[in-house]
């Protein structure tokens, strides 16, 4: 299995030297193509700053984060911008979808930006479309769309560049769970297809057991890893289990 | 915290918003207290008419006074929209309406009390600089001396407290009459609405064809007419510009926004539709951008095209240095004998003149007096004088007219009138400008008729010599005065043309005041779009976040906002350009003058002052978007 990326004993320290907070203390992560990760953890445990570390956003203290080969903890800001914008693709948790354009224009947006011919880009546009049920809702402006709509029509955006991995900030947390049960069912899909590596950070134990693995988070280690067994019920009963047994609180 | 110093407070934080604004005002404020301050001082009493200059600085302050309200009214507008989304957190912090409207008002009254202080302070620093590069732009020489006066501080200072006054009070209206719902929901509104494409078909083509309409009726007639239609061009044209903005603007980007062969090139996906999800909100700004455009074209026309008509009128003046009337022939070497004792004589000529009673003559406009001359003399004078003879010789049944350069004029010089005389009536072919008969051509009209119609007349009129001469320092002619003074007598008259004469000197006032009107229209149209600009990048900074998350890099964000901002730019500045054409040409039919290179030229200035605004807009806008290079 190809290896896509990997964290070798990565710290973040923020403060000064008088004053220092420890957010993330050795984290050891490898992620394989197709690989669907979930992340988990409750509040302060560093969820939110191994994703800014993971997504080239935010640089770590020590450690080394390797893409594709490629170590990104020393290449210069333009580059990463070029490697967030052709192999990785995000989703966030307030969708973040331009209200200037229409769904189809914020889906082709990355490809347009790329320089790709009008008629692929719109091919590409409509095959996703079809694959998350947004074809009739393409012309449509993001306040015309319901929260589930646009989540998906974001999750398109991610995914028209094919990039290496996907990134995904608490996907469901902004929606009800018929859309979130949606748009997991077909990141899972997606995922299933071989279309796409995914690593999502969430707190629900519902969202985290559509993954193929569970990592928890505390304290700025990975405290333990869960493995999606055959049955999604049961994967969801270890995970509360698991919270449960953790005893902090999971948001 | 008392409701001053909240408003103090506020005023201070979000004082760089109000830059622009604060700028452009107090620009303002320093011309109209500068022109003011002229009108008082008694710099200009050496300048023989005072009156018309002060005529004409009291129409220029209205006019600034008139732009000034409703510029006022613009960024006020702009500024209680953006306020409004600051308002919807005080309401849920339990103020009422009407103590959110007095915090506005303090506001406002802030910044106008700030811009008049700054205004009048550096108008009163700067007076005596203005009114030195004032005449140094018009050429005119006087002792200029520092001089303040209370009156122009006092007119200044009321009339803007005034028009802020009067906007405190809309503002705490519209305020205080706002539904809370209506003032919360400003933070999110959703600006874009897409507009049915036959409302803006129709809108488009009405638009088009009024702005057709005024262009036609301002050209149309030469006439007398054409000051009434002037007018009604002006408020067609202004129509004409909002519905087109209004109209074929939003249905050629809408368009654009479907052809995606088009949209997904370059950065076009990001600013086209971000262009197009404002425009029902900007369209307007652009339309008022591009009047005001015009009105600083047309401005800065009028000065160049006095100043080349003040040049022409010196010019015409100056053919002649000495003219001497006589009833006597054969007397040229015996003035030029005199003048060439204490100047040199450069050129000159002499030619008879027919004066014939205004009772032989029957035309529309009565003069006392009426002058002929014969065509074959007007060739002599053309050769001896060197000016170019720019009309053909009329027939025994025709007449041309030989007049001087007016300033500005609506009568119609292609309308060449027949004359009767003597019941003999003669068909006008041509009007001549060419100052053949100089200084004398500027006091009365002659006519030139063929040799053989002169012969004609002779019988009825009297005839009289013309002695011109021009000598080679036309500065020294006083010198030679004494002399020409030996053999005055009852037939003779001397004119003396003195080149240093001030008597048209105000018109050289004109153009300077005109370029410094330029300068406010030019300056307000800049920080309008400025201003706009500055305020939208707060709105957009949330986009460029997710833009710059997403991994959009810093070149091409910049890029498409430069294209936004070029287009914003460049539409206001190119419909201005197509009508400056109209009314330059307006202006030229009102001063009988080809300005078209003048009108190429006013169009180059505004585009570099333009290009200024928009390299510091994308500039600003970066700034507040928040996008850096990282």
């Amino acid at each position: 299995m190809q290896k896509i990326l990997s964290l070798k004993n990565i710290e973040k320290n923020y403060g000064n030297k008088d004053y220092t907070t420890k957010v993330l203390k050795g984290i050891d992560l490898d992620i394989y193509a197709n690989d669907f990760i979930a992340i988990m953890g409750p509040s302060g445990s560093g969820k939110t700053t191994l994703l800014n570390i993971l997504s080239t956003i935010d640089k770590p203290t020590h450690g080394q984060l390797i893409l594709n080969g490629q170590d990104l903890t020393h290449i210069s800001n333009k580059v990463l911008s070029k490697i967030r914008r052709d192999q990785i693709g995000f989703i966030f948790q307030d969708y973040n979808l331009l209200d200037t354009m229409s769904l189809e224009d914020n889906i082709a947006l990355p490809l347009s930006l790329n320089g790709v011919a009008a008629g692929k880009i719109r091919e590409k546009v409509r095959e996703l479309a079809n694959l998350f049920g947004l074809t009739e809702h393409l012309k449509k402006y993001p306040y015309q769309l319901s929260g589930g709509q646009k989540q998906r029509g974001a999750t398109c955006r991610a995914l028209i560049t094919d990039p290496e991995i996907i990134f995904a900030d608490e996907p469901t947390g902004a929606l009800d769970s018929k859309a979130s049960r949606d748009l997991l069912e077909r990141l899972k899909l997606v995922n299933e297809r071989g279309q796409a590596t995914i690593l999502m950070v969430t707190h629900d134990a519902f969202s985290a057991s559509y993954a193929k693995e569970v990592y928890i988070l505390s304290d700025g280690r990975i405290q333990s890893r869960l493995t999606c067994g055959a049955s999604r019920k049961d994967f969801y009963d270890r995970i509360i289990d698991m919270q449960a047994s953790m005893g902090s609180d999971f948001a | 915290m008392s409701m001053l110093k909240l408003a103090f407070l506020n005023f201070k934080t979000s004082f760089k918003n109000y830059l622009s604004l604060v700028i452009s005002l107090v620009f303002s404020i320093l011309v109209l207290f500068n022109y003011l301050n002229l009108i008082f001082s008694d710099s200009l009493d050496s300048i023989m008419d005072k009156q018309n200059i002060q005529a004409v600085i009291a129409a220029v302050v209205f006019v600034l006074v008139c732009f000034m309200f409703f510029f006022i009214w613009y960024a006020s507008n702009v500024f209680l929209q953006r306020r409004k989304k600051d308002i919807g957190i005080y309401i849920f912090m339990g103020l009422t309406n009407s103590q959110i409207g007095q915090l506005y008002m303090i506001e406002t009254g802030l910044i106008g009390l700030v811009s008049i202080a700054l205004g009048i302070g550096l108008g009163m620093v700067t007076s005596r600089l203005f009114t030195m590069i004032l005449m140094a732009i018009s050429q005119i020489s006087v002792d200029i001396h520092f001089q303040l006066f209370l009156e122009p501080v006092l007119i200044t200072a009321l009339l803007f407290l005034a028009i802020f006054g009067f906007m405190m009070i809309k503002g705490y209206w519209n305020i205080v009459h706002s539904s809370i719902l209506e003032m919360v929901q400003a933070t999110r509104q959703n600006e874009y609405v897409h507009t049915n494409k036959a409302i803006l078909v129709f809108k488009g083509v009405l638009g088009l064809l009024v702005l057709a309409g005024g262009c036609y009726v301002g050209i149309k007639d030469r006439g007398v007419e054409a000051l009434g239609n002037a007018l009604i061009a002006v408020v067609l044209v202004t129509i004409g510009i909002y519905l087109f903005f209004g109209g074929i603007l939003p249905l050629i980007f809408q368009h654009l926004v479907k052809k995606k062969a088009f949209l997904y090139q370059k950065t076009r996906n990001l600013w086209v539709n971000s262009f197009v999800f404002r425009i029902q909100k900007n369209y307007r700004t652009y339309a008022m951008v591009c009047v005001l455009l015009l009105c600083s074209v047309t401005v800065l026309a009028t000065s160049f095209a006095m100043y080349l008509r003040y040049q022409g009128i010196v010019n015409f003046r100056n053919t002649y240095t000495y003219q001497i009337t006589s009833f006597q022939e054969g007397e040229e070497d015996l003035y030029a004998d005199l003048i060439n004792q204490d100047n040199t004589v450069d050129y000159q000529s002499s030619l008879p003149l027919l004066l014939v009673d205004s009772s032989y003559i029957d035309t529309p406009y009565k003069n006392n007096l009426y002058a002929f001359v014969r065509y074959s003399d007007v060739v002599k004078i053309s050769e001896a004088s060197g000016l170019k003879l720019d009309f053909d010789a009329p027939d025994d049944n025709e007449v041309v007219e030989l007049s001087r350069l007016y300033l500005m004029s609506f009568a119609d010089p292609s309308e060449n009138e027949s004359m009767t005389v003597n019941h003999e009536t003669y068909q006008g072919i041509a009007s001549s400008t060419v100052p053949f008969l100089g200084q004398y051509q500027e006091n009365m009209d002659f006519t030139v008729v063929s040799d053989h119609v002169y012969e004609k007349l002779e019988e009825i009129g009297t005839e009289i010599y013309l002695y011109n001469y021009h000598i080679e320092d036309p500065a020294n002619g006083q010198a030679s005065q004494d002399e020409l003074n030996t053999v005055a007598n009852e037939s003779r008259s001397f004119l003396f043309v003195d080149p240093t004469s001030p008597d048209i000197e105000w018109v050289r006032l004109i153009y300077s005041v005109c370029i410094f009107l330029f300068l406010v229209f030019a300056l307000a149209s800049g920080s309008i779009l400025f201003m706009k600009i500055y305020n939208d990048a707060y709105e957009e900074r949330g986009r460029y976040t997710i833009l710059q998350k997403m991994g959009v890099a810093y070149e091409q964000l910049q890029s498409s906002i430069k294209s936004e901002q070029c287009i914003a730019y460049l539409l206001p500045y190119g419909l201005m350009s197509i009508t400056s054409y109209f009314a330059i040409k307006a202006l030229s039919n009102a001063m009988h003058e080809d300005l078209w290179l003048i009108n190429l030229g006013s169009v180059l200035v505004i585009g570099v002052i333009l290009w200024i605004c928009y390299l510091l807009s994308v500039r600003a806008y970066m700034k507040n978007a928040n996008i850096a290079k990282r």
